[in-house]
C-alpha cells in the first residue's frame, strides 16, 4: 500500500511515520507540509491511504479530499487532529476513522486496519462524500470559502467575493470577480452549504449573494428581475421573492 | 444617624444655610418696630434651635417613604401636617421661653411682651419651616438612594468582570494543548533530552496560567513570561515556521495592566498568522514607553489571499473592552492590517505598583 502523510507541523509528521515503520507493507511515498502539496503528491504517487489533518494552512483537509474527489481519487483516510472529538464523532456513522492527537501505538494500529478493510472492500462500499464528512463535522455551520479545481489550478474563493451562483446540470456556475468558475456540485448541495442570512436562493437556478443585491424589478405581474451593483440582472422567481421578503420583514 | 450630622462639610453648608432665614426673621421683627438688639438676640438662637429640632423630618420622612403612586399621599400628609403644627408650636413656645430668659439682659426687657404678640406668626412660619425641612428630607433620601444604586450597579459590573476572568482563565485553548502534547509525543523517540525540555516548558506556561488569573491586575514583566513560555511551545511546534523578533523596553515591564490581556493577542498572531501560512513568519513584539503611556504593539503577517475579517473577533474584543475598562478613555486599541501585516496596538497609561 502507498500512504501519504498530509500535516504543517514536522513533528506530527514524523510520530505518524514512526509508527507506520511497524508495518513494512506500508509505503510512505510523500509527506506534504499543506493542500496543494498533497494535491501534487497524490497525481504523482497514486496513494491508496493518506493520512491527513485538518487545520492546516491555505487548504484544510476537507478541501483537500474534496479536490481529490473532483480528480477521480479517493484513497482510504485516516484524519489525524487534534480537532473538537464531538465534531468528530460523525466520522464513524460515515465509516471514516480518525486520531485524536496525540494518539497511542494501539490506536493507530487499529486505525490503520479499519482503513486497510475499507480500502479492499470500497468496491462495495463508496465512500462517504467529502463535502458530507466536511458538513458533519462543522456541524450546521455555515462554510467560509469554495475551493474550485479549474484544469492544474485550484481557486479558493472566499464568500465575500461570491456574486451568485447558476446551476448548470451536475455543475454550478460561480461569479467572482468578474470571472466564471465551474463547479461539480448541485446548487441544492452548495445552498445547504452556504450561510442562509447571506445567500439567498431568489431563483431555481440561481443563488445570490445579498451584499450585490441592489433593487428588484417589476416587470410585469408575474415577472420579476435582481438589479445587482455591477448591473447585472437575475431573475426572481415568486418563491425567491417570497424568500427575500421574509429575510426583509425579520430584519 | 443623619445624613447631615455625618459629616462637617454637610452640617456646615446645611448651618450656612439658616443664616438667611435668620436674617428675614430679623428683618420682619425689625419692621414690627423691634429693636436691631431685639431682633437679633432672639432671631438667631430661635434659628440655631429650629436648625436641630426640624431635622428630626428625616427620620419621620424615612419612616414614611415617598409611594410611586399618590395613594397613601392622604395619610402621608396628614401626618407631615401633624408632626408640622406640633413642632411648629413647640418652636414658638421655645421662643417664648427664651424670651423669658433673655428679658434677665439688659435691655431686652421688652422683649417677652414683644414674643407674645409676635407667637401666632412664628407658630405659622414654624410650621412653614417644618414643611420645607420636610421637603428636604425626600430629597437627601432621594439622593442617598440614587447613590446606593448606582453602587450596587458598580458591584455587579465588578462581579461580571471577575466572572469574565474566570471564564478567560479555563479558557485554555485546547486544540493549543493537544497539538503540543502531540509534539511531546514525537520527541519522545526523536530526540528525549528536547522532549524533556517540552515538558518543562509546557509545566512553566500551565503554572503560569494558573497563577496569574488569580489576580486582577498584573505587571507587564509577567504577562510578558507567560508569552514567551507560550511562544517557546509554539516554536517546537512549528518549526523554522515560526520566528520571534523580540524588542521589550524594560521601562515598560512594571507597568500595570489587566490580567491575560496579552495572551488572546499572541495566540491570535500564532493562530490567524503563523499557523495559516505554510511557509510561516514572523511575529513581533514591542513594548516602550513614550511620555508616560505604554505602548504595546503585537505583528503578525497574514495570508494576502484571505479575505479580511469582518470586525474584531471575540478575543481581541474582550481585550479591548477590558482594556477599556481599566483606563476609560486614557486607553487607546487598534487593530488592522496594512502590508500584508496584521497589527495590534494597545495604549495605556504607565501605572506601577506603589
Amino acid at each position: 500500500m502507498k500512504a501519504l502523510i498530509i500535516d504543517d507541523e514536522d513533528l506530527a509528521r514524523a510520530v505518524v511515520r514512526e509508527h507506520l515503520a511497524a508495518h513494512p507493507d506500508v509505503e510512505v511515498a510523500a509527506e506534504c507540509a499543506n493542500g496543494f502539496e498533497a494535491l501534487k503528491a497524490a497525481a504523482q504517487h497514486q496513494p491508496d491511504l493518506i493520512f491527513l489533518d485538518i487545520q492546516m494552512p491555505k487548504l484544510d483537509g476537507f478541501e483537500v479530499l474534496e479536490l481529490l474527489e473532483a480528480e477521480g481519487r479517493r484513497p482510504a483516510v485516516v484524519f489525524v487532529t487534534a480537532y473538537d472529538q464531538h465534531a468528530l464523532r460523525a466520522f464513524e456513522a460515515h465509516a471514516v476513522d480518525y486520531l485524536l492527537k496525540p494518539f497511542s501505538e494501539e490506536r493507530f494500529d487499529a486505525a490503520l486496519a479499519k482503513a486497510r478493510m475499507l480500502h479492499d472492500a470500497q468496491t462495495a462500499m463508496p465512500p462517504a462524500p467529502a463535502a458530507e464528512l466536511a458538513a458533519s463535522a462543522r456541524q450546521g455551520r455555515p462554510i467560509e470559502r469554495l475551493v474550485v479545481k479549474d484544469g492544474p489550478k485550484v481557486t479558493v474563493i472566499p464568500l465575500g467575493r461570491l456574486d451568485w451562483a447558476q446551476a448548470q446540470d451536475d455543475y454550478v456556475l460561480l461569479r467572482t470577480e468578474g470571472k466564471n468558475l465551474m463547479k461539480q456540485q448541485t446548487l441544492a448541495s452548495l445552498e445547504s452549504q452556504l450561510d442562509s442570512s447571506r445567500f439567498i436562493r431568489i431563483h431555481r437556478s440561481y443563488i445570490l449573494n445579498l451584499d450585490r443585491l441592489v433593487r428588484i424589478e417589476q416587470d410585469t405581474k408575474e415577472h420579476r428581475d435582481a438589479i445587482l451593483r455591477d448591473g447585472t440582472r437575475l431573475p426572481v422567481s415568486r418563491a425567491g421573492y417570497q424568500r427575500l421578503r421574509e429575510l426583509w420583514e425579520d430584519a | 444617624m443623619h445624613p447631615l450630622l455625618a459629616s462637617r462639610a454637610r452640617l456646615g453648608a446645611y448651618l450656612l444655610g439658616w443664616v438667611p432665614i435668620a436674617l428675614l426673621l430679623a428683618g420682619i421683627a425689625r419692621s414690627q418696630g423691634w429693636t436691631w438688639v431685639e431682633a437679633v438676640a432672639l432671631a438667631l438662637p430661635l434659628c440655631l434651635l429650629a436648625a436641630f429640632l426640624f431635622l428630626s423630618a428625616w427620620f419621620l420622612c424615612r419612616a414614611l417613604p415617598l409611594g410611586r403612586t399618590v395613594e397613601g399621599l392622604g395619610t402621608q400628609g396628614m401626618a407631615w401636617g401633624l408632626a408640622a403644627l406640633l413642632m411648629g408650636g413647640l418652636w414658638a413656645g421655645l421662643a417664648w421661653l427664651s424670651a423669658y430668659l433673655l428679658a434677665w439682659l439688659p435691655g431686652l426687657g421688652a422683649l417677652p411682651q414683644r414674643v407674645a404678640t409676635a407667637l401666632p406668626v412664628l407658630t405659622g412660619l414654624g410650621i412653614l419651616l417644618y414643611l420645607a425641612s420636610v421637603a428636604l428630607s425626600y430629597l437627601l433620601l432621594a439622593q442617598d438612594r440614587a447613590l446606593e444604586a448606582e453602587r450596587k450597579g458598580a458591584e455587579l459590573q465588578l462581579l461580571a468582570q471577575e466572572s469574565e476572568l474566570k471564564a478567560l482563565r479555563a479558557q485554555l485553548n485546547p486544540h493549543f494543548l493537544f497539538n503540543s502534547l502531540n509534539s511531546l509525543s514525537a520527541l519522545t523517540a526523536l530526540d528525549p533530552a528536547r522532549a524533556r525540555q517540552m515538558c518543562v516548558l509546557l509545566s512553566d506556561f500551565l503554572r503560569r496560567s494558573l497563577g496569574l488569573g488569580e489576580r486582577r491586575l498584573v505587571a507587564l514583566r509577567e504577562e510578558l513570561e507567560l508569552a514567551r513560555a507560550y511562544l517557546a511551545i509554539e516554536q517546537i511546534r512549528f518549526g523554522a515556521r515560526l520566528q520571534l523578533d523580540w524588542a521589550v523596553d524594560p521601562a515598560a515591564e512594571s507597568a500595570l495592566l489587566p490580567t491575560l490581556l496579552l495572551q488572546p493577542l499572541v495566540e491570535n498572531a500564532i493562530k490567524h498568522g503563523i499557523a495559516a501560512l505554510p511557509e510561516g513568519g514572523t511575529l513581533a513584539l514591542a513594548a516602550e514607553v513614550v511620555d508616560g503611556h505604554v505602548i504595546l504593539k503585537v505583528d503578525n503577517p497574514v495570508d494576502a489571499e484571505a479575505p479580511a475579517p469582518q470586525g474584531l473577533g471575540l478575543g481581541l474584543r474582550q481585550v479591548h473592552q477590558r482594556l477599556l475598562g481599566r483606563f476609560g478613555s486614557r486607553a487607546r486599541f487598534e487593530a488592522g492590517v496594512q502590508d500584508g501585516v496584521h497589527r495590534v496596538t494597545l495604549v495605556f497609561p504607565l501605572e506601577t505598583e506603589s
